[in-house]
């Protein structure tokens, strides 16, 4: 230690700044020196990860993390994702959701309201297609339509890629028992689905307050990624596909971290959270007059509104 | 692009240097980091080196294409030479040490 003992806080950057997603597995993740670390202990190795210049990091089976290490990630706002085979989500930590609450009670004030709701739902058809939602319909009509529309898109891509396709058909509990186009999506979204959580859990909004996807935990995530995956995770997934390579789920891995970099994706996520929120044409609520301001004023901090600064 | 060669640091600041940079060689880290980022990783450098010294470099529109800024004592200053930035290297106290 220093006799000057300067303390510098650790802070989050935004989710725009920062790299999408790096997969670790065997290996005993730790902090040395106040750096993320995976120490190979059989050949005693060393490998640093920038761990907060990444928006969340993939455990795979065979990783093992100490106290410290979650400790670091939490404090630099990275989401830590524990996957198992072929990448799939099993468990995650990072920043428990709706960090504000004003952007919970906005989220859940538009989620309640069957007007609204359905505001924020054709916003999210017309992002999707490109052409606004067809008048006078419900959220189950425009559900009903988006599914036709998914199928077909499927069939065409698997077409223009010359795979065969019958149909996205897969076992959450066993990724081998789909065909090879499904084992590919399936590893492919669960990227996607990554790294839009964190960008969900970094604007201060609860994954599981969804619009269009109801009753899981990460309802919101899936609406949201939904209206990228057709220009990003699925034309990769079925590129990989048509190769049929030994290892489809790391080969569909890096290309899908290759079509974040380009279609700069961890740079509009958060923009398009707040863009379909925001066609439910009401503000986030004012906080009541005779509330208890916070007694110690956050400090300042460079990183996403529901960054949690220490 | 930005890169970061420190010297004599504390491995604290080290491994704080890592956080969000590769170190590719002992004291040397590379990173695409914004501006806003890049000046928070300067203020960690500044309150963290101690006794040791710094330097910062990054691709920016000058004549050079690049810009730095230094922290701490090395035998390398910066100079400038009309509006040019460049290296004066100043001898060492030692005579015997000619190299470095």
């Amino acid at each position: 230690m220093s006799d000057k003992g300067n303390f510098v806080p650790l802070k989050p950057i935004p989710i725009k700044d920062r790299n999408s997603m790096v997969f670790v597995g065997r290996g005993q993740l730790d902090v040395r020196d106040g750096a993320f670390c995976v120490v190979d202990e059989v050949n005693g190795e060393r490998m640093l990860i920038p761990v907060g210049s990444l928006a969340c990091l993939m455990l795979e089976p065979g990783a093992r993390v100490s106290h410290a290490a979650v400790k670091l990630a939490s404090t630099v706002g990275t989401l830590l994702i524990w996957v198992g085979e072929a990448g799939v989500r099993l468990y995650a930590a990072g920043q428990p959701g709706g960090a504000r609450s004003d952007r919970l009670l906005y989220q859940a004030q538009l989620a309640l309201d069957e007007s609204l709701r359905l505001k924020v739902v054709r916003k999210m058809f017309e992002l999707r297609f490109g052409e606004p939602a067809p008048e006078r319909r419900s959220v189950d009509q425009l559900r009903g339509i988006e599914g036709a529309r998914v199928r077909k898109t499927y069939e065409l891509l698997a077409q223009q890629y010359g795979v065969q396709w019958h149909g996205r058909r897969y076992d959450p509990k066993d990724w081998k028992k789909g065909d090879i186009a499904n084992q590919c999506l399936s590893a492919a979204t669960s990227c996607l689905y990554g790294v839009t959580e964190a960008a969900v859990l970094a604007a201060g909004y609860a994954p599981a307050i969804g619009f269009l996807h109801s009753g899981k935990p990460l309802s919101f995530v899936y609406d949201i990624a939904d209206i990228v995956k057709f220009e990003t995770v699925v034309p990769v997934a079925f590129q990989i596909a048509a190769k049929k390579p030994p290892f489809a789920d790391r080969e569909t891995r890096i290309a899908c971290r290759d079509s974040f970099r380009t279609s700069k994706i961890l740079k509009r996520l958060i923009p398009l959270v707040e863009e379909v929120l925001a066609a439910g044409e009401i503000n986030p609520p004012e906080p009541p007059r005779d509330a208890q301001p916070p007694a110690i004023p956050e400090p300042e901090s460079i990183g996403d509104s529901g960054h949690r600064s220490g | 692009m930005c890169v970061v060669v420190t010297e004599a640091v504390p491995p604290r600041l080290r491994g704080r240097l890592a956080v969000w940079l590769l170190e590719i060689r002992a004291g040397v880290y590379v990173g695409d980091v914004s501006r806003r980022i890049r000046e928070m990783i300067w203020h960690q450098i500044t309150e963290l080196a101690d006794d040791g010294n710094a330097v910062m470099a990054w691709a920016t529109n000058t004549e050079s294409g690049f810009d730095f800024v230094t922290h701490g004592e090395n035998r390398r200053m910066p100079v400038e030479l009309d509006g040019l930035r460049l290296v004066k290297f100043i001898p060492s106290e030692n005579p015997d040490n000619t190299t470095q």
